[in-house]
């Protein structure tokens, strides 16, 4: 009988593993994933893995060293469908939020001395679509359970998966919870994609942006009721870059513009 | 030369490897390999609130998430004057606990149990194993629900913050955890009882120093306010620099620790081995049982230590329960008192001895420390691997050595996000010595030539020295010479390469270029190393140290050199006059 499973592979570059482990932390669903579809690559999972033509390759992490940015290229050549999963992949990470070149090496000298690497050259932290064409983002930090088996279950049916674009302020509205905003809480969720299941406002405890930038939110607007509220601009600038990654240049530049 | 490598290390949580090099009967060079990019999270919160820093700074390690954040939750509230309830101590303490359990039983039984029964993967040993594939991934789901709990997600929740928690767990949730934790304890004790009685190979034991927090009261515990060392001393948690001396080195961005110029162990063997005489209840029985000295010798041990101590939380977590039960109100969150300051957080994350270090200057975070343990661990990792491989060398398994490697590296757990998958092995290529020589030769290096003058081969190094000397190649000196410390001093960052006899077992004239400090983890060729080398060297001399070594073929009372030897040296001159061009290294193909 013919094998008509996907092929997939989990790949992981630079980040904290979060993603894969969450794949691991499905534990229910675990050996359904291993069975609906030929996991051709896990690193994390198996010993056994094979690199070679694959239907999907799902990839979690920033791009961060010259051989990375290789077997990215390497990956995209052999998958047909290509998936960023976690904020690392899709938006760089916190490591991207060093948005100046200058910057970055300034801090890498500080950690890392003078020092000439003999296993590969470091790279400023991007997310994968700086270097190859990405066909679906799954945000998170880490990506979430429930978005993650829909994702999947939908891949090997051969559906695209839907994702949501609205922000988190949806979600916490539906746990009918209050403002955070409303009892000046420097809380980001106008900003952050949804999907979380706005865990950290049911906790009341402020979203600090983990899922990332949503494309629909008016950051103008929000950075100037934050202002309004008394909030240091810097406070607020920093708060708005440490998910983003490489997607908060626009704004940044935006923003700049709009100052003068 | 042949490499044995191993670059991708499956099984590890993150992305590293070990390249054993193999240059005649000799182990030349062991590398763990971290290929992950740096991510340089001790730069990115520095200029951002306290808030946000305990937000990102666990972002380093998906799998000791927790650890990173009770750890950086120690040391902000260190730093801020914060003192929080013991409502929320407990708490935070359940939290750990959901974390080692999770971890524990995800590494014993998924990543290195495998290896032990011969599948390739959890899923596979499924077949021959059902039942403990089963339990354990309830276990594992278990400590994930402990976390999911108390912390709001499985990974990276924010429910703990500085001053307590955001939201209370409710008394079903608590008496959830109880129950379901007294449930697991017959397939606890199998877990105990499977990996404690594992046959775990003796190679590679050796003796080494471990380190772990010192939890007080005569406690076994998770975390502390000191450091306590196998060796019996303490260090206070401010002074955590004096354990770690962390440094850099060139094959990897995941930096090194060293204890007084040593390579230390941190783990759950480490603490087994040192607080381990304090289990009680079950877990102490348990730890009389099967506990001897090779638990003190062999890092493969670890695995048994995790079980010792997934029975250790298991006892622990209904008495935590009852004790956070016996508070009933909830306390409010403390704010912080101060906007500046300075302080240091240490716990015991799955993997060993965590520690982070904060500065705050107005409120905003100025300096950021932090000391993961798979780095404190890499160091010990390569000479445990050099050990190891050198014994299967001498002993003829040379085919088995990729496989040890690979058992323990995974061993240690390492969490290579944090830092640093695994083993290659490779053989030299003919006169790799050439290209060693000539990269040294460029960095301008001070020879020192070693020997006795009246041992036949043994005069070699000094020979050389000599003749080196004629060439009129500068920074060149005698044994006899550099007796007089004051040669050493200053010439920190510059390469030291020794020239002398060293019976490796091979052919008389073989040449080899090491790290001296390959020399020091290789026992077996540290007894064949002629008497000459001495203690005088630092720390930081070590580190640039090499050794040229010419293997002799008689170091009998005599006044000439053989012949084989005679040629080597030759050679050797032939080379430092003309030193070849460094070729460019071909990738390793795993």
């Amino acid at each position: 009988m013919a094998n008509d499973k996907l092929k997939i592979g989990i790949y992981e570059l630079t980040g904290c593993a979060g993603d894969a482990l969450l794949i691991v932390d499905c534990e229910e669903e675990l050996i359904n994933i291993f069975t609906a579809a030929d996991i051709e690559v896990f690193l994390m999972a198996k010993s056994d893995n094979r690199h070679g033509e694959l239907d999907v390759a799902l990839i979690e992490g920033s791009v961060s060293t010259e051989a990375e940015r290789e077997e990215l290229l390497d990956i995209r050549r052999r998958a047909g469908v290509v998936v960023a999963i976690g904020g690392c992949a899709c938006v760089g990470g916190p490591q991207a939020a060093f948005l100046d070149k200058k910057d970055w090496e300034k801090n890498l000298r500080k950690v890392y001395g003078n020092i000439e690497f003999s296993h590969s050259r470091p790279l400023q932290s991007k997310p994968i679509d700086a270097y190859i064409k990405v066909d679906y983002y799954l945000p998170g930090c880490p990506i979430g359970k429930d978005q993650f088996l829909s994702t999947f279950a939908r891949m090997v049916n051969g559906t695209p998966p839907e994702l949501f674009r609205f922000p988190v302020c949806v979600e916490c509205k539906w746990h009918e919870n209050d403002c955070l905003l409303n009892k000046d809480i420097l809380c980001l969720g106008p900003l952050t994609l949804a999907g979380c299941g706005s865990v950290c406002p049911d906790h009341n405890v402020p979203c600090f942006g983990c899922w990332g930038p949503t494309e629909e939110a008016n950051q103008i607007s929000v950075f100037h009721l934050l202002r309004e509220k008394g909030f240091d601009t810097e406070v607020i600038k920093n708060r708005m870059a440490n998910y983003s990654g490489t997607r908060i240049t626009e704004f940044f530049e935006q923003f700049r513009k709009e100052k003068r | 030369m042949k490499t044995i490598s191993i670059d991708q290390l499956p099984r590890v949580e993150g992305n590293g490897g070990v390249i054993a090099t193999i240059d005649g009967n000799v182990v030349s060079e062991v590398k763990f390999l971290v290929n992950e990019g740096p991510r340089l999270i001790e730069r990115l919160t520095v200029g951002k609130t306290p808030e946000e820093d305990v937000s990102i700074a666990p972002r380093i390690c998906a799998i000791c998430s927790v650890s990173h954040k009770n750890a950086a939750l120690r040391a902000m509230e260190n730093t801020l004057g914060v003192k929080v309830q013991p409502k929320v101590t407990l708490l935070r303490e359940l939290t750990h606990m959901g974390e080692f359990v999770e971890s524990h039983s995800l590494h014993v039984y998924y990543l290195a149990l495998p290896d032990y029964v011969g599948f390739p993967n959890a899923i596979a040993m499924a077949s021959k194993f059902p039942f403990e594939v089963k339990i354990a991934l309830e276990m594992k789901q278990f400590g994930n629900a402990i976390m999911h709990t108390l912390s709001g997600r499985y990974i990276h929740g924010e429910n703990l913050v500085i001053g307590g928690f955001g939201l209370y767990p409710t008394r079903e949730d608590l008496v959830w955890i109880k129950n379901r934790a007294i449930q697991f304890m017959p397939f606890v004790f199998r877990t105990v009882e499977l990996f404690c009685s594992l046959d775990y190979p003796a190679i590679p034991e050796a003796d080494t120093v471990y380190a772990c927090c010192e939890p007080g009261d005569g406690q076994y515990g998770l975390w502390g306010d000191e450091i306590i060392i196998s060796t019996g001393e303490k260090i206070a948690r401010d002074d955590y620099k004096s354990l770690t001396n962390e440094f850099l080195v060139a094959h990897s961005y995941c930096k090194r620790s060293r204890y007084k110029g040593n390579p230390y162990s941190v783990g759950a063997l480490a603490r087994v081995n040192i607080l381990g005489g304090r289990l009680r209840g079950e877990a102490g029985k348990m730890y009389k049982k099967y506990f001897n000295t090779r638990w003190k010798q062999n890092p493969l041990f670890h695995n048994a230590a995790q079980a010792l101590e997934i029975l250790y939380c298991f006892e622990k977590l209904p008495e935590l329960v009852d004790a956070i039960l016996a508070i009933p109100e909830n306390p409010p969150l403390v704010a912080p008192e101060n906007k500046n300051g300075k302080g240091t957080g240490i716990v015991e994350a799955p993997r060993g001895l965590l520690i982070h270090h904060y500065e705050v200057k107005d409120g905003l975070v100025s300096a950021v420390d932090i000391i993961t343990p798979t780095a404190q661990n890499a160091q010990d990792i390569e000479r445990y691997c050099t050990i190891a491989a050198q014994k299967l060398l001498d002993s003829g398994q040379e085919d088995k050595i990729r496989d040890r490697l690979d058992l323990i590296v995974r061993a240690f757990d390492p969490c290579i996000s944090c830092s640093v998958h695994m083993a290659e092995v490779k053989r030299a290529p003919r006169h790799h010595w050439k290209k060693k020589l000539a990269a040294l030769q460029a960095a301008g290096p001070i020879f020192v030539g070693v020997g006795r003058k009246d041992r036949s081969d043994d005069r070699v190094g000094l020979e050389l020295a000599e003749g080196m000397k004629e060439l009129g190649i500068k920074d060149v000196y005698l044994e006899s010479e550099i007796e007089e410390d004051h040669i050493l001093e200053g010439l920190a960052g510059r390469p030291l390469l020794f020239i002398d006899a060293i019976n490796m077992g091979d052919r008389p004239g073989k040449i080899v270029v090491l790290p001296l400090q390959q020399l020091f983890w290789n026992a077996v060729l540290s007894h064949r190393l002629l008497p000459s080398l001495t203690n005088r060297l630092t720390c930081e001399q070590i580190k640039y140290a090499y050794i040229l070594g010419i293997q002799p073929e008689s170091t009998a009372e005599g006044r000439l050199l053989s012949g084989p030897v005679r040629k080597s040296l030759e050679i050797i001159l032939k080379e430092i006059k003309s030193p070849a061009v460094p070729r460019i290294e071909k990738r390793a193909v795993s």
